[in-house]
């Protein structure tokens, strides 16, 4: 009895002799099952499979836009503005914009800091949000009052418009060079300190529902610390919810970059991103050239749809009483 | 019964003005800090232009930004806090570049947001409530399948997609071939007006509204959906059954009943979305209304324009909360009242 | 909110009349099938018993035997799909319920029968007041005014013998205490006067001490009113005082009716003998208590002879193949679904198994 996690384990497992290997971590067991049901359920569905590879081609493109167009996306040459679309074979396949800008070598690169972003923005915010929900549930009292302050706090203040108010003040700053990163420090710093709470509420409610279960409380009695009993008892269970919350995330914050940056105040010009291409594409649509709007439209629209059919089918597969 | 109840609104009320206090707080510490790392934002009021000192300075004590404090980086700046919220509670919201009142702004833009949001409203509860409750009645069928399929698909089309494809896709040719068919101020016209008239507020509203309303349908129905079927199957409804009941008003004073509480809880975090959702909306649609006003300063680097009217939405935001509160402790006895 | 007063039942239907030896309710064979994923499950499976009036019939078995599934099919409660009854008749007095459309069904059974269920805070809504909720059936079946509901909920709460009913009826369920609570469910079921009341393990939440009090409950207002009382439960226990006449049910079929006395004396089922062996007894103090071994069968899954052979202590090789006739009377008055049952009964059964 020197583990009292294994030793919690073996308690656990004298209360379900048939569904638990003697030994194995209960929690482990479950929240596997639990894994590689919803796995084996969202594979066999046709749309989640498309939406999937729809998602990865968008992340390939972004990852390595070299692989998809060769062109210099800042090489534009004006004498060659507007031209419609010669599709492939052309020297433009998507034509060029009102400043002659290859419009492919522009969605390809304008994928980079949109997707970028999504990712950043989640995995901070989960990461604000798990740490804070978990500690807020587990040691209740002050802690809990504080943070569900804050929370509550935060939560008034809409997204938007806590981006707009702070995003519109950096707007005399344009940074110029650094990279991708450089380019999207700014919204996603106030992305993620709007973006952190539902994780944190989710948490929070799945941490107080597992503390007084019966394997939690005998690794208690067996001498398990405060943190061993968090990371190996509580948030293996707690985990879940907030996984089916991710995909529907990103594309949240992938839509919300894009108004950012129609009003010029998200990833900010000279570099490129499908809401700045949206910005200049719209004055261009009526007037015969509706290629600039309609591409970068339709890239934005099928990386959204792709993540929301994924976050909609995760979350059933991992709560399916709901189904 | 009732005494408790007027003491939870009341301590709700208190609470909701000092959740106000904070966040009025972390607004302002989080803009005094941008201030500080990113400099003045007077400065955009002359665009290209390079001013002289004196005139950058009188802009700047217009925004009430004159303190020393806001040049050095880390100070909370205090003092300019309290002073704002001093005028914020006499009713002073100060100026645009302009010199225009922000409050004379925001009074002539609140009542066309408010007709924005009776039309948000009434989609809400029509389709989602709709929708919603036909596919728990239809779990697993291929109605609930194609329910389903269409909340995704409104997830998926965000408000701002949803509009860029309205007002450069649709509006455009419907209102050209019903301006010629019906005339140019006929309401077919001016309901597919790609732009706002303050003059047709109503008629340029309603696609806007349904549309921004349909934004947030998608959660509605989902919402409405699960706890419909959590009571379906509740014991209680079957309680009720037994009792040789009609299956109407089962659904009605058992089923529905029940399942308005968690979807009323819901209502406060969607209208916060919405209201973000109507910036984006009367932005594109150029309504004047508070987003209107809102997303115009952003543009315009208004900077006190975009922090009077964040708070006052903040505000709105708040008062929303308590509300919802307030209702779900009328629809739920179980609550307790401390 | 008008709704029918009239009993909805077509004329054919109820023409059939009561004669005083037809027993109040009659149920026979039963089968109610669950279409599931994994192919159709028989939760009950040619199930037959009757009750009579001023009885009380307890219907035994362990979780998944069918008890409940089979009284929420006589109440018409029964969610379709994914259930079906599949087969057999449910006469109530004549009337044959099963050839009731559900709405009628329902109705039939709100006048008549009324049922008693497990987690009295579950089944009692959560945003209605007691007495509300006690008098509902009563202001919209019949009628009853504002006023008239709230003196007859406060009756209905002193019949089951609560304290201080009059304030009692203005408060929530989770005002009340569990035993409390589920004594507002019998009022409940007791509001429309009914001849039938089907209790579904009552008594399971609850403290041992509160078990008994309601146990005496029922059975006092049963002999009161002389209604049909049906008591399911899974504890052979704790029905030996209240009950008269006893089914034991097994994998969706009665195993065993009888007189509650000839049960306990001589159970006739090798299924019976195991439960009443497992019940603890004083006598029994510091003997290891005997469990059944196995685990209930699976449905989907029926060996293909008797359904309990796999954990009998006498099954025999007939047993494995042959399934049992279900009416073998190893004494007048009683049946029992085994082919040594008279053999079990007289304790003169070899044991094929240690």
């Amino acid at each position: 009895m020197t583990d009292p996690g294994s030793a919690a384990n073996i308690a656990v497992t004298t209360d379900h002799p048939q569904s638990t290997p003697p030994g194995s971590d209960p929690v482990a067991a479950d929240t596997h099952s639990l894994w590689s049901d919803a796995v084996r359920q969202l594979r066999r569905k046709p749309s989640v499979v498309i939406a999937s590879v729809i998602a990865v081609f968008f992340v390939v493109v972004a990852a390595f836009p070299s692989l998809f167009t060769s062109v210099d996306p800042g090489a534009c040459n004006v004498s060659q503005a507007k031209i419609r679309p010669q599709w492939f074979g052309g020297q433009h396949p998507f034509g060029t914009d009102q400043f002659g800008c290859d419009l492919l070598a522009q969605l390809v690169n304008g994928a980079r800091p949109s997707l970028l972003l999504a990712f950043v923005v989640v995995f901070f915010s989960v990461i604000i949000g798990v740490t804070l929900g978990t500690l807020a549930g587990f040691y209740l009292g002050w802690v809990d009052a504080i943070v569900s302050r804050v929370i509550e706090v935060f939560l008034v203040i809409p997204l938007l418009l806590a981006a707009l108010l702070l995003l519109s003040l950096f707007r005399q700053d344009v940074s110029s060079g650094g990279g991708t990163f450089a380019t999207i420090l700014q919204p996603a710093i106030v992305l993620t300190g709007f973006g952190w709470m539902s994780y944190a509420r989710y948490v929070r409610a799945s941490v107080l529902e597992t503390k007084h279960l019966d394997y939690v409380t005998a690794a208690r009695v067996l001498g398990a610390g405060d943190f061993r009993i968090m990371f190996r008892h509580i948030l293996p269970n707690a985990i879940s919810s907030v996984t089916a919350l991710i995909p529907t995330a990103i594309a949240g914050v992938i839509s919300a970059e894009a108004v950012l940056s129609f009003l010029g105040i998200g990833v900010r010009p000279p570099s490129i991103s499908w809401g700045i291409m949206l910005n200049s594409g719209a004055e261009w649509f009526s007037g015969g050239y509706p290629h600039m709007l309609l591409f970068p439209l339709i890239c934005l629209m099928l990386t959204i749809l792709s993540f929301v059919v994924i976050g909609d089918n995760l979350r059933d597969a991992l709560d399916p009483k709901l189904k | 019964m009732r005494a408790t109840v007027a003491g939870y609104i009341l301590r709700r009320v208190l609470q909701g003005i000092l959740t106000l206090f904070l966040v009025m707080i972390l607004l302002h510490w989080l803009t005094t800090l941008v201030i500080q790392l990113n400099g003045n934002p007077a400065l955009a009021f002359f665009g290209d232009r390079i001013p002289t000192a004196a005139q950058l300075a009188a802009v700047t004590a217009r925004f009430g930004l004159d303190n020393t404090c806001y040049s050095q980086t880390g100070n909370p700046c205090i003092g300019p806090f309290f002073e704002r919220l001093g005028q914020y509670l006499r009713g002073d919201f100060g100026t645009n570049f302009r010199g225009r009142e922000v409050t004379d702004i925001v009074g002539s833009a609140a009542p066309n947001t408010l007709k924005l949001f009776v039309v948000v409203t009434i989609v809400w509860s029509i389709v989602g409530l709709t929708l919603g409750s036909v596919a728990a009645r239809t779990r697993g069928r291929a109605t609930d399948t194609s329910i389903r399929v269409v909340s995704i698909l409104i997830d998926a089309l965000p408000i701002f997609v949803l509009l860029l494809i309205y007002k450069y896709v649709v509006t455009v040719p419907v209102n050209k071939w019903a301006s010629s068919k019906f005339g140019s101020d006929s309401f077919v016209a001016l309901l597919f007006r790609p732009s706002f008239s303050a003059d047709h507020s109503w008629a340029t509203l309603i696609i806007p509204g349904l549309l921004l309303g349909l934004a947030g349908t998608a959660s509605f129905i989902r919402l409405v959906r699960a706890a419909q079927l959590e009571n379906y199957n509740a014991d209680h409804v079957r309680t009720a059954r037994s009792k040789g009941l009609g299956e109407g008003r089962v659904t009605v004073r058992h089923i529905v009943r029940n399942s308005a509480i968690p979807v009323v809880t819901a209502v406060g975090f969607v209208f916060t979305d919405a209201l973000g959702g109507a910036v984006v909306t009367e932005g594109l649609m150029n309504i004047n209304g508070m987003g209107g006003v809102l997303w115009n300063a952003v543009r315009d680097s208004e900077t006190a324009v975009v922090i009077a009217v964040v708070t006052m939405l903040t505000v709105l935001t708040i008062v929303v909360m308590i509300g919802v509160d307030i209702v779900y402790a009328l629809l739920d006895p179980r609550i307790r009242y401390d | 909110m008008k709704l029918t007063k009239k009993s909805p039942i077509p004329a054919a239907a109820a023409a059939a009349g009561s004669d005083a030896a037809a027993p109040l309710l009659a149920v026979t064979d039963l089968v109610v099938e669950f279409h599931t994923p994994r192919g159709v499950v028989r939760a009950v499976n040619g199930l037959s018993y009757t009750v009579e009036a001023g009885r009380t019939l307890a219907i035994v078995g362990e979780s998944g035997s069918g008890k409940s599934v089979s009284s929420q099919a006589v109440m018409g409660l029964l969610q379709t799909p994914p259930a079906r009854i599949a087969g057999g008749s449910i006469v109530f007095e004549g009337t044959n319920l099963l050839s009731l459309s559900r709405k009628q069904h329902r109705a039939f059974c709100g006048e008549n029968i009324a049922m008693v269920f497990q987690d009295a805070l579950a089944a009692l809504n959560p945003v209605y007041t007691v007495g509300w909720q006690l008098t509902e059936a009563l202001r919209v079946r019949r009628g009853l005014s504002k006023g008239d509901a709230r003196r007859r909920a406060v009756e209905l709460l002193d019949l089951v013998r609560v304290p201080a009913a009059a304030q009692r009826v203005k408060e929530y369920p989770h005002q009340f205490s569990g035993g409390m609570r589920q004594r507002v469910m019998i009022a409940m079921a007791l509001a429309l006067d009914p001849q039938l009341l089907i209790a579904d393990e009552p008594t399971t939440a609850l403290d041992v001490t509160v078990q008994a009090q309601i146990m005496r409950l029922l059975a006092d207002i049963q002999q009161e009113r002389q209604m049909g009382l049906i008591l399911i439960t899974h504890d052979l226990g704790v029905v030996a005082d209240v009950a008269d006449d006893v089914t034991v049910m097994y994998a969706g079929r009665s195993v065993e009716a009888a007189d509650v006395m000839d049960t306990y004396a001589r159970p006739a089922h090798p299924y019976t003998e195991a439960l009443l062996r497992s019940i603890p007894r004083l006598d029994s103090k510091g003997k290891e208590l005997p469990v059944i071994p196995g685990r209930p069968p699976e449905l989907l899954a029926l060996p293909p002879g008797c359904a309990f052979a796999p954990r009998c202590d006498y099954a025999q090789d007939v047993c494995r193949t042959d399934p049992p006739p279900p009416d073998v009377e190893p004494a007048p008055g009683r049946t029992a679904a085994c082919h040594f049952a008279a053999e079990v009964m007289d304790h003169v059964a070899p044991r094929t198994r240690a």
